[in-house]
């Protein structure tokens, strides 16, 4: 039989002062650690949706993303020529989105305007509707070839104003093109949702343009992308290809190095959590000698014993884990949970939402019983191996 | 030796592994304190050198990425044509660039190479290193720390393809590593250069990115910052000028605000070393409840307990300090992270003030984890602490 839980708990309310603040200690670096991997989940998520390995990035040879990249009509027209891309069962013609990647500067919502973001403006055509297979119309209507209207992506139109169906937006590089906002896409919460989209032709014209920014190829089923790649990287073509993971993953490099040098300064701070429970840890086994010693004696083996310190300081720092996590909820609600992070693929913000998620209280949890169990280890082992005749003895 | 002292020693040894611990929780955070502020600190130290350079830039009202008439040069040179106050001005271009085979991003501009050498004083370049920038047409200045990762000197030919139009690999030589300025990171290299490989895209040929004009005076700065902008307007092209720090500025927090998010994490950081110190201290309280009674008892008055008390809490701060403020200093000095560079911004400085600074503020944990202990010490009403413990 193990020692009831009832047991620690009441230990831990005998010590209050120190109960508090080692919880404190722990609920404080828990929920930076919660605020941290919400982020990084949520920046993941909107990454994880770009993951059609059978659409094809073709940017100019030498630029490092669409924004700065720069193809002439010729270079796309070479494109044409490519065996693997696929075809429109109905209309048979082949699936090749030229596009115009540029951007507007917009009031951020969430301050009510106090700051700007840049917000993506890419002209397509509607065969880009084949080619990114996530992207569909969720309210209102497609632009117009005829008109200046424009789509937003529901991203984009949660936290920057002026995005309404209905509203006018300013584009063109004098800013004094007035484009009608139509209707409002959805991108399976992908990269995408960040961005405005109009008609090719017109923001060309708009943004006194000749060439595209990228292209974008469907490729039949079966194929395999790297032969693509080649031919298009190869001497009769010479422009530069990605599938959508690999693009992605190569432009949140940035993003990365960002969340690896938050997540070893949080390491940091758990190992001073952990300092700090083992002292308490060390503190409670130290005061409680002769109980220890009783218990061993009335037949509590010492691995009992070991295991009922570890599930005390477990217990401790899931009370700070709770705090913290509540800590950080709270801190999302006063804030807000929208956040936009500039991204170099676009030169412009990518939004995206915080959001609670099962993983997220999952990493936290096992953040939390990690560093209780290690706090705990060091201290309990000591108050296993006591030896009970002596301690007995000593008053 | 002062009784104090000798006390304080047997205090701080009695329980030595509370004592170890609890200067390791203290130590932990101030390293990160120390790590963030200078970063911080970094990034501050580079706008308020903008700032000195009395420097503004002119950019397309739409945004960064939108190209200016090259004649806007002629333009702003003619709001002060005798050039008392508008000292020069300089068109620059961005095009990043990749050393082929690398995957480490530079930041290259094409600058006007007449006006560069007055525009930027700030990169003090000899009269040798002046002549080879005016008479060679592939001169390159290269940021100091972007020349020790590539191991370029003054003299090599390097080769760099831009990420830009014209995206065609474009020879260099290099004149100068920049030892003086406060920039490390950024190459400058020749405007007509750029112009000539540009032929192949007429849309963008000709074109500035932005202008960078020297001041006189920060009158001046003020003054023409809205003339600039008055004389463009409503012409197709509009513009935004802002002084460079501004400038600056909104470059770097577009990126992640980096200086709002360290000071917030730095701020919880040093409350976590507060508490993990505040709780060392209550349990010596707690363990030493009778003898301080006992000090009472015999005749010492509150004044000596609270003494003793803060005098250890100071202590096990300050040697969490010195260790939290002496780690990140030496590794970042002497080791190789002292190349370590974060991306976009600059090489991390750890400056001997700061790791003072950290210093003082493991003073203020002290103070602050042995207030609650010392207060009650000084309440101790004796005969019930000498009752309570056996």
């Amino acid at each position: 039989m193990a020692l009831p839980l009832k047991y620690h708990w009441r230990h831990l309310l005998s010590r209050r002062t120190s109960t508090l603040l080692t919880v404190l200690v722990v609920s404080a670096v828990v929920g930076v650690f919660t605020w941290m991997v919400g982020f990084a989940l949520a920046l993941r998520g909107s990454l994880a949706v770009a993951d059609d390995d059978h659409k094809l990035i073709v940017i100019k040879r030498g630029a490092t993303a669409e924004s700065n990249s720069a193809i002439i009509p010729e270079d796309e027209s070479r494109l044409v020529a490519l065996s693997d891309v696929a075809t429109d069962a109905a209309t048979g013609e082949r699936l090749i989105s030229p596009e115009m990647l540029t951007q507007v500067s917009l009031p951020r919502l969430r301050d009510a305007g106090r700051t700007s973001a840049n917000v993506a403006v890419r002209g397509v055509t509607p065969m880009a509707f084949k080619v990114h297979r996530k992207v569909r119309l969720v309210r209102g209507a497609l632009f117009d070839l005829g008109e200046p209207q424009i789509i937003v992506g529901a991203a984009a139109a949660k936290q920057f104003a002026g995005l309404e169906i209905g509203s006018t937006v300013q584009l063109g590089s004098s800013g004094n093109r007035p484009y009608r906002v139509v209707g409002i896409f959805s991108a399976d919460g992908g990269p995408m949702e960040s961005e405005i989209w109009g008609y090719l032709e017109s923001l060309k014209n708009a943004y006194g343009r000749s060439m595209y920014s990228s292209v974008n190829l469907r490729l039949r089923d079966g194929v395999d992308p790297q032969n693509v790649i080649d031919e298009v990287e190869g001497p009769a073509i010479q422009l530069s290809a990605w599938t959508e993971p690999a693009y992605w993953s190569q432009q949140s490099g940035l993003i990365k190095a960002y969340l690896m040098l938050a997540g070893s300064l949080i390491a940091v701070m758990s190992l001073a959590a952990i300092f700090a429970i083992a002292n308490t840890m060390f503190s409670s086994v130290a005061g409680r000698t002769r109980e220890i010693a009783m218990l061993r004696t009335i037949g509590f083996s010492g691995r009992q014993v070991l295991a009922g310190f570890v599930i005390e300081s477990v217990l401790l720092a899931l009370i700070g884990g709770i705090l913290g996590c509540a800590g950080a909820m709270a801190w999302l609600n006063l804030v807000g949970n929208r956040k936009d992070m500039f991204g170099m693929s676009t030169f412009t913000t990518m939004a995206f939402e915080i959001n609670p998620s099962p993983l997220m209280w999952g990493c936290s949890l096992v953040m939390v019983l990690a560093v209780g169990a290690l706090g705990a280890l060091w201290p309990a082992r000591r108050a296993a191996a006591l030896d009970v005749i002596t301690a007995l003895r000593q008053v | 030796m002062n009784l104090r002292l000798i006390y304080l020693y047997h205090n701080l040894s009695r329980n030595k592994l509370r004592t170890a611990l609890t200067a390791a929780a203290v130590a932990l955070p101030l390293m990160i304190y120390v790590l963030s502020t200078a970063v911080v600190r970094g990034i501050e130290a580079y706008l308020d050198n903008s700032v000195k350079q009395l420097r503004l830039a002119v950019q397309h009202k739409g945004s960064l990425i939108y190209y200016l008439p090259a004649g806007y040069r002629a333009r702003i040179r003619a709001l002060d044509p005798e050039g008392n106050r508008l000292l020069s001005i300089c068109g620059l271009r961005w095009i990043g660039g990749q050393v082929p085979g690398q995957r480490r991003p530079l930041s290259a501009l094409a600058a006007d190479h007449e006006t560069f050498p007055q525009t930027f004083p700030d990169y003090e370049m000899t009269p040798e290193q002046l002549h080879q920038w005016m008479t060679d047409r592939q001169a390159i200045i290269v940021g100091r720390d972007t020349a020790a990762h590539f191991g370029w000197k003054v003299g090599d030919r390097i080769t760099i393809r831009p990420s830009l139009p014209p995206y065609s690999l474009m020879e260099f030589h290099v004149v100068s590593t920049a030892d003086k300025a406060t920039d490390t990171l950024t190459l400058f290299f020749r405007m007509d250069y750029l112009q000539e490989e540009l032929k192949k895209y007429p849309e963008l040929e000709g074109r500035v990115g932005f202008y960078f004009i020297k001041c006189a005076t920060g009158a001046d700065l003020k003054e023409f910052r809205e003339k600039i902008d008055a004389e463009f307007a409503g012409s197709l092209d509009e513009t935004r000028t802002v002084d460079e720090k501004t400038f600056m500025n909104e470059f770097i927090s577009q990126q992640f605000n980096l200086p709002r998010t360290l000071t917030i994490l730095s701020g919880i950081t040093v409350l976590v070393a507060m508490l993990a110190a505040a709780n060392t201290m209550g349990m010596n309280f707690r363990d030493r409840l009778n003898e301080l009674a006992s000090l009472k008892a015999i005749g010492f008055g509150s004044g000596f307990s609270v003494f003793l008390i803060q005098l250890e809490s100071l202590a096990i701060c300050a040697l969490g300090g010195l260790a939290g403020a002496a780690a990140p200093y030496v590794a970042f000095t002497f080791t190789p992270l002292k190349n370590f560079s974060i991306p976009v911004i600059q090489t991390l400085n750890i400056e001997p003030r700061v790791c003072v600074e950290a210093l003082i503020v493991a003073a203020a944990i002290g103070a602050t984890a042995g207030a609650w202990p010392a207060w009650m010490a000084a309440k101790l009403k004796v005969v019930h602490a000498l009752r309570a413990l056996e």
